[in-house]
């Protein structure tokens, strides 16, 4: 089987914490997996490994087949990544943010299409002109998400996307994730929302203390047990 | 990638309120010193330009006389303005603006606006270089000391650099959209004091000018560019953008305060000067060692006219066909001229040390690269004064030699008669013609390198700092 995101007994010492202790993880084209743990655990180490913004100490990542320290250009154009805390540019509107990132992503797009872009990610049309320094987080959100869906990314490399959203705005945001992997988006979310993890998830892993301690598919558990499972790693 | 990035820096800093309020400040300061240096320029060189006229027509009306009471009557010459000046004064305030010009004396320069004007001179003018060189950086820091720290706070540094974009990409639209800003800002000075220029009847527009203007605007150019490189490096170093902000403050004091005064302190206990007193006491001492004109018992005088009567072949000096006193005169001015030179080319080899140790400094601190650069582009620095005031002690010379020939033409018993007053209307009066940019230009060659080379390397060691700071 092709795997879009794998992780090699991936290590990561930093100078006084063993972040990541030899990770095993292999996604496949419009999985969904989400990692669950305590902060702390190495779930954002994961993804900045993923994303090239550190370097391993030991083993290796890969994306859509190309190892990411020697290719960390390259497999950026496989990969989007929508941040716990989507700030972007106060002084630009949702529009100009999204064909800002677009550009550098090597798209440019039409203002037509750029608004499509925006209001496919559920950003009422009279927002997209406004600058984003008057949008709520979940607004922002929905722009960081119109960012990763322009960018056509093979992957989505997901921080706790749902922290602080207003239950619609998850729901809305589960909906597409849904939509994305169907299309063949893979994902890979660092999140503590169990229940969204159950959600829309096609596989979970727990990881503790730098190691990936449990992986279950969703479909084989309901929440509670779930809930269950995460609080007995948890402890 | 860059350029995208150098669009949305620019965008955002434009509607940066904050931004809007600074600069539109330092706009409003930079076209006020503009006007005022054009109306200050325009004032003094009107003045100059008068005082000189009313001058040379006294001394071209003088009546029938003496030359040698023409030689002390003397002229003054006074230092025309600079065309660039009304941007830098540089030590123009300082230094005097007029000369008296006599016989057996080499007065120095005098009436400095900083004599005439009151102890506030001395805080420094509000002039465009004032704002260029200090301000600026200011509104620079202020515009940049955020430039990585923020992108890292709210985590647009990451979103940008998972778009594909590497850091150094990411540094260099961030510098090319802040230099848009500041050029946002200066520009429009810059334009109004060129239009002055080129357009103001009482600024002499010319090749010369043109070519130090360009070369003024390039200077600061590449000033403000390792800048905002310095700033955007700072900033991708620091850990929080107030750690930022205090660190490209602390640099500021360091190079715009410290740094100038501690160098100056130091260049002048290194290099010591002797007191205007002292070196007129040593001038005096040593003129009278020689020929003196008005000493005829002086053994050089003595043999000065032993010299003469052997070459007339005469026994007495009522039967010599020149004057002696008039000879004995050209031979005190030329031997004073000469110790006069000796010390003032002393002084100023002095000065000029001082200067050099100041000069050198630019390669520690650009401030103290294009501050000498700005004023020698500007001719208000001190080589250009030492330049006048070696075209007003020629033409002192030329005047009074010439006198004491006059004299000496008029043989024994010269001091009996007078020579007609259209004699005076033949002497040349003093003009001044500043010198070409050529002249100057071998003299900034260290501070233009000191510029060249806080850019090349600021650019070079800087985005290879900032392309290896950790992201995550």
């Amino acid at each position: 089987m092709t795997y879009i995101l794998e992780a090699k007994d991936l290590r990561k010492q930093y100078a006084d914490k063993l972040a990541l202790r030899g990770l095993n993880l292999q996604i496949a084209p419009g999985e969904v997996f989400c990692l669950l743990g305590q902060n702390g655990a190495g779930k954002s180490t994961t993804l900045n490994l993923f994303l090239g913004f550190v370097l391993p100490t030991a083993g290796a990542a890969f994306v859509n087949g190309l190892e990411v320290a020697v290719n960390p250009l390259k497999i950026k154009e496989h990969l989007a990544y929508i941040p716990e805390q989507v700030m972007l540019y106060p002084h630009l509107t949702g529009l100009e943010n999204l064909a800002l990132f677009s550009s550098l992503a090597g798209y440019k797009y039409s203002p037509t299409e750029l608004v499509e872009y925006l209001t496919e990610a559920g950003l009422p049309v009279e927002a997209v002109r406004r600058r984003v320094g008057t949008y709520s987080k979940g607004m922002r959100q929905k722009v960081g998400i119109a960012i990763a869906v322009a960018k056509h990314a093979k992957v989505l490399l997901l921080d706790e996307p749902t922290s602080g959203l207003d239950p619609k705005a998850s729901n809305e945001f589960s909906e597409l994730l849904r939509r994305l992997s169907s299309q063949g988006t893979a994902v890979l979310m660092a999140t503590h929302d169990i229940f969204r993890a159950k959600e829309v998830g096609t596989r979970v892993g727990i990881m503790r203390e730098g190691e990936l301690v449990d992986v279950r598919p969703t479909a084989a558990l309901n929440a509670q047990e779930l809930e269950q499972l995460y609080l007995t790693y948890m402890h | 990638m860059m350029d995208s990035i150098a669009q949305k820096e620019f965008v955002s800093t434009l509607r940066d309120r904050r931004f809007a309020v600074l600069s539109v400040l330092v706009l409003a300061l930079l076209l006020a010193a503009t006007l005022v240096g054009r109306a200050s320029y325009r004032t003094l060189q009107q003045e100059r330009q008068l005082a000189q006229g009313t001058v040379n027509e006294q001394f071209r009306n003088q009546p029938a006389r003496h030359p040698h009471r023409v030689a002390h009557y003397g002229s003054f010459a006074f230092r025309p303005k600079s065309g660039l000046s009304l941007l830098d004064t540089g030590v123009d305030s300082f230094t005097g603006s007029a000369v008296y010009l006599e016989a057996h004396q080499q007065n120095s320069v005098n009436f400095s606006q900083a004599q005439q004007s009151g102890s506030l001179l001395r805080f420094g003018e509000m002039t465009v270089a004032f704002v260029l060189q200090l301000l600026v950086p200011l509104l620079i820091i202020f515009l940049c000391f955020g430039a990585f720290t923020q992108e890292r706070e709210t985590g647009t540094l990451k979103l940008l650099l998972s778009q594909g974009v590497t850091l150094r990409q990411v540094a260099w639209g961030k510098i090319w959209g802040y230099s848009q800003a500041v050029a946002l800002v200066v520009t429009p000075a810059l334009a109004l004091a060129a239009a002055l220029l080129f357009t103001g009847e009482e600024f002499s527009s010319g090749v010369d000018l043109v070519a130090r203007l360009t070369l003024f605007v390039l200077g600061y150019g590449v000033y403000f560019f390792l800048i905002v490189v310095g700033a955007v490096v700072v900033s991708a170093k620091q850990a929080s953008s107030r750690a930022a902000l205090v660190t490209l403050l602390g640099f500021w004091i360091l190079g715009c305060i410290i740094l100038p005064k501690a160098t100056a302190n130091l260049g002048a206990s290194l290099y010591p000067t002797t007191t205007k007193a002292q070196m007129d006491a040593e001038v005096h001492e040593e003129a009278q060692h020689g020929i003196n004109g008005h000493d005829p018992q002086d053994k050089r005088s003595a043999e000065l006219k032993a010299a003469l009567l052997k070459k007339y072949g005469v026994d007495t000096e009522e039967k010599l066909p020149v004057s002696l006193a008039g000879l004995q005169m050209a031979a005190g001015e030329e031997y004073s001229a000469k110790v006069y030179q000796q010390h003032f080319a002393a002084l100023n080899a002095t000065y000029e040390r001082q200067n050099r140790l100041s000069d050198w400094a630019g390669l520690l601190n650009p401030y103290q690269a294009i501050r000498p650069l700005s004023m020698g582009l500007a001719g208000s620095d001190f080589a250009h004064y030492v330049h006048f005031q070696q075209a007003a002690e020629t033409y002192r010379y030329n005047l009074v030699q010439r006198l004491n020939q006059l004299q000496a033409d008029m043989g024994y018993g010269d001091k009996e008669r007078r020579l007609d007053a259209s004699t005076w209307r033949q002497l040349p009066v003093f003009t001044y013609q500043a010198p070409p940019l050529r002249w100057v230009l071998p003299q900034l060659l260290l501070p233009i390198m000191a510029l060249l080379l806080w850019a090349g390397l600021l650019s070079w060691l800087g985005l290879r700092l900032i392309s290896k700071t950790p992201v995550a």
